[in-house]
């Protein structure tokens, strides 16, 4: 008779990290590889600078180690839940109680990289407590262990809330407006915190924050010290215990994929066919899949907190500009729409010459679901901005952009498709697809960049005659829905099988076939760095004071070059462009040089 | 007329690997029109990536497929007209319900709406996937799962069926009535060729059946001529090698 075994603690956590490492091990192939070396590298660059600023810029240590916190908070939500390499689900069946299981999956969760790189980042709490003699040493060191465990559990925390509570539509869409207002904070909040004459109470602020116990138990009398430390220790615990009891409960929820609850019996499918047909199961999925209910959110939220951050200190200058900004996002949010639904796509291959039908009909969709509230948006912004010379801008972008959008968001997902868990094989986690979230994201950039550059002819027509920009607008948005689908459906009706079986099978090894894992360590850490920050010359930097100039705008907001003495103000914007456009060139041109140059070479 | 005479599937020396491992090497498979076609094989044996390479679904190595003469490859339009397709694990529109799947993809094909609406409705009746009007495919049970997979198959009203493990999964009622469809599709004319490792289904439905193991066809013809004296199973064991398998090895769960 075989005995009850109940696996104790130790050896569960220590078999829990073995399996997190070998389970990263093997996902160490081709572009994973790459993506870990380049997290790590510029993760690792990040951790130094963080000890640099303990060391040279003290006061800026908490403020800079809250910047590490809501990674930890946000990372997860903006890439879809987090890494789920050991799913709860998994050990469901293991004789022992959820706290135990949420110990020993906590031990796994330190088995990984991040950990450790922000350990290193946290080493700044020891250097900072230097200045305070051996025992500032002692209390930074175990604040800094401390200071980590609560980080980590604090992530785990924000995603079994999210991996819980977020069943139905609205709560997906509340997750979307606070991850856009927490971009948009990270573009333009600065602007609030300048009108509310923030220095004041931000040194409290970031010390209350669990980022800046560390620095306060520091800089605190040693009694007071020892009991920060000891209540950081009772919320760790308070933290395991709740992330325990939601574990427990995501176990036994049977929820699968993100299902909003639904009401009735859906109403029926409009008596057409081809692209309309096409065009009504794609509206039904927008409103079906909390993953797009929630990016579409994040889309809007982001267009609308943006501009209006920027009108605490009194410039209106971005308010009339919030619906193109919401077809952007909104573009850039939906640009993996074949890798969204998964190997469905061979029902398309199957049904003879579907596949037009089905890139107009997303078109279709798209163009329904992002152009009415970008109209929307403009008309109300620009009507309360009560700028009338953004008219014309207005009005000869919007149909730029949303045709642009409609052309370039179906063209990426055919040619640049990120394949993820297929929809009905995902885990308890409803906003994570299982699609690598660097690849999602750098597409993401990809869609920033080509949907304005579709309107760039419109913007040069307004700057001759508004008029014509219009006419411009309206010509090249029909022009690029219609040509960029045509490519789009020319595309899946040659390499459909292709995609399909790149969701299947994930990427075919070829040998031979140079990818970006294969680039040199430096280059691929430069293209990183290129793709994260060559916006910021480029459009706030470079295009929005060029365009700023020409119109006239007497604001100079955050924009360098307009606070320099005129005679380098156009220098600045030229520089600037020509640095943003050198970064987008090295980051995209190095990889097919590389890659040309190797196949050239076989 | 001349496609009468053609056979409904023809696949010619399909190869296939997935970098180093082959799946499929050198394949020859003739599946005769009006026949009920049974392919079988271990697990692993290649069935799956044969039947993706014959209908279109995967890309092969080498070799071609044909569907009533017409060229998977070189004529994909026509060749996909003629089959209705049920293949393994892929994913369907999975946020519509069974009668938006069958009636998004019928109107998709170019079947009048009124038509689509009159087979939708009986394909969900037969299939028992009535009671389900709310449910969503993402939300359904693995059996659900094949019985929409099947009805989408059969919507268009195909000549030849392509099945991939059809009754995994499935309920022995459903079963024996998805049984009953197959076999009064077959006696109107049709053909279908199933895979599967149960024999004794196999044996009981195919008229004809193909053993494959390793990526090769090991035995291919009528059933009569596969099995000869014994049973299926009996001539699938002799031919994909008898593996010593049992319990001598765990002895700890007997004790």
């Amino acid at each position: 008779m075989a005995h009850l075994l109940t696996p104790g603690q130790a050896v569960l956590a220590r078999n829990m990290i073995r399996m997190r490492l070998a389970v990263m091990r093997n996902s160490l192939r081709g572009d994973n590889a790459s993506n870990l070396y380049t997290g790590v590298s510029l993760g690792l660059v990040l951790a130094l600078a963080t000890i640099a600023v303990a060391v040279l810029w003290p006061v800026h240590l908490p403020v800079t180690l809250a910047v590490w916190l809501s990674g930890w908070i946000f990372g997860p939500i903006f890439v879809g839940g987090g890494s789920e390499a050991l799913r709860p689900e998994y050990f469901s069946m293991l004789p022992a109680t959820p706290g135990r299981i949420a110990a020993a999956l906590l031990a796994g969760a330190f088995a990984g990289p991040a950990p450790a790189v922000n350990l290193v980042a946290l080493l700044s709490l020891p250097v900072y407590g230097w200045r305070f003699g051996p025992a500032g040493v002692l209390v930074g060191l175990a604040a800094a262990v401390l200071t980590l465990v609560t980080m980590v559990m604090i992530s785990r925390v924000v995603v079994a809330l999210i991996g819980l509570f977020v069943r139905s539509r609205a709560t997906a869409a509340a997750v979307g407006v606070v991850t856009g207002t927490v971009i948009a904070l990270c573009g333009n909040g600065w602007a609030p915190v300048a009108a509310l004459g923030g220095a004041s109470w931000s040194p409290l602020f970031v010390r209350v924050l669990p980022s800046g116990w560390g620095v306060a138990a520091i800089e605190a009398p040693w009694f007071l010290a020892l009991a920060i430390l000891a209540a950081n220790a009772a919320v760790i615990a308070l933290l395991l215990a709740a992330w325990s009891g939601l574990l427990a409960r995501r176990v036994v929820s049977a929820a699968r994929g993100g299902v909003p609850p639904r009401r009735g019996t859906p109403r029926p499918l409009p008596a057409a066919g081809g692209a309309r047909i096409a065009a009504a199961k794609e509206l039904r999925v927008w409103g079906r899949d909390l993953v797009r209910v929630q990016l579409l959110a994040t889309a809007l939220s982001f267009a609308v907190v943006m501009p209006l951050l920027l009108v605490t200190i009194g410039a209106w200058i971005m308010v009339p500009f919030t619906g193109l900004i919401a077809i952007v996002m909104g573009a850039a949010t939906s640009a993996n729409l074949y890798g969204s639904d998964g190997t469905a796509l061979w029902l398309t291959l199957m049904t003879p010459g579907a596949e037009r039908a089905d890139v107009r009909g997303r078109q279709l969709a798209w163009l329904v679901v992002v152009g009415p509230a970008a109209l929307a948006l403009s008309l109300a912004g620009t009507l309360a901005s009560g700028l009338t010379w953004a008219w014309p801008w207005v009005l000869g972008l919007l149909p730029a952009l949303l045709g642009g959008g409609a052309g370039v968001v179906v063209l990426l997902a055919v040619t640049s498709l990120v394949p993820g868990t297929d929809p009905h094989r995902r885990g308890g986690n409803p906003l994570s697809t299982g699609a690598d979230e660097t690849a999602e994201t750098s597409l993401a950039w990809l869609v920033l960049l080509a949907v304005p550059a579709t309107a760039l002819p419109a913007a040069g027509a307004i700057l001759l005659n508004p008029w014509a920009g219009v006419v411009t607008g309206v010509l090249t948005g029909v022009l690029s829905a219609w040509g960029l689908g045509r490519i789009a459906y020319r595309r899946l009706e040659s390499h459909g099988v292709e995609l399909l079986n790149l969701m299947k099978y994930g990427p075919a090894p070829e040998p031979g076939e140079p990818t970006t894992a294969d680039l040199p360590t430096h280059h691929r850490i430069g293209v990183t760095i290129s793709y994260l920050i060559a916006w910021l010359p480029l459009f706030p930097q470079g295009l929005a004071p060029l365009v700023m100039k020409v119109l006239g705008v007497e604001e100079r907001v955050w924009f360098l070059a307009l606070y320099l003495p005129p005679v380098w103000q156009w220098p600045t914007i030229i520089f600037m462009i020509a640095i943003g456009l050198l970064m987008y060139g090295y980051a995209i041109l190095t990889p097919m040089r590389l890659s040309s140059s190797s196949s050239a070479t076989r | 007329m001349s496609k009468n005479r053609e056979p409904a599937l023809r696949v010619i020396g399909l190869r296939k690997a997935f970098g180093d491992h082959v799946a499929v090497d050198d394949i020859h498979l003739t599946v005769p029109a009006g026949s009920f076609y049974g392919l079988v094989g271990p697990n692993g044996a290649g069935k799956t990536t044969t039947l993706a390479m014959a209908v279109g679904l995967l890309r092969p190595d080498a070799g071609s497929a044909e569907i009533f003469g017409v060229d998977v490859w070189r004529d994909p339009v026509q060749a996909k007209a003629l089959i209705g397709v049920l293949p393994d694990g892929n994913a369907m529109p999975e946020r519509l319900t069974g009668r938006e799947v069958l009636t998004y993809l019928g109107q998709l094909r170019g079947l009048p709406p009124a038509v689509v609406a009159e087979r939708t409705d009986e394909l969900l009746r037969v299939l028992e996937l009535d009671s389900a009007e709310r449910t969503l495919v993402i939300e359904y049970s693995t059996g659900m799962r094949k019985k929409i997979g099947l009805a989408v198959a059969l919507l268009h009203a195909p000549r030849l069926l392509v099945l991939d493990e059809p009754f995994e999964a499935v309920d022995p009622v459903s079963s024996a009535m998805i049984r009953t469809i197959l076999r009064g599709f077959v006696d109107s004319g049709g053909s279908v060729i199933v895979s599967s490792h149960v024999m004794a289904l196999v044996e009981r439905l195919c008229d004809h059946v193909g053993v494959i193991s390793d990526g090769r066809v090991v035995a291919a013809g009528p059933l009569a001529d596969v099995r000869g004296s014994g049973t299926l199973e009996d001539a699938f064991v002799d031919l994909v090698g008898a593996r010593t398998g049992g319990m001598e090895g765990l002895a700890w769960l007997t004790s």
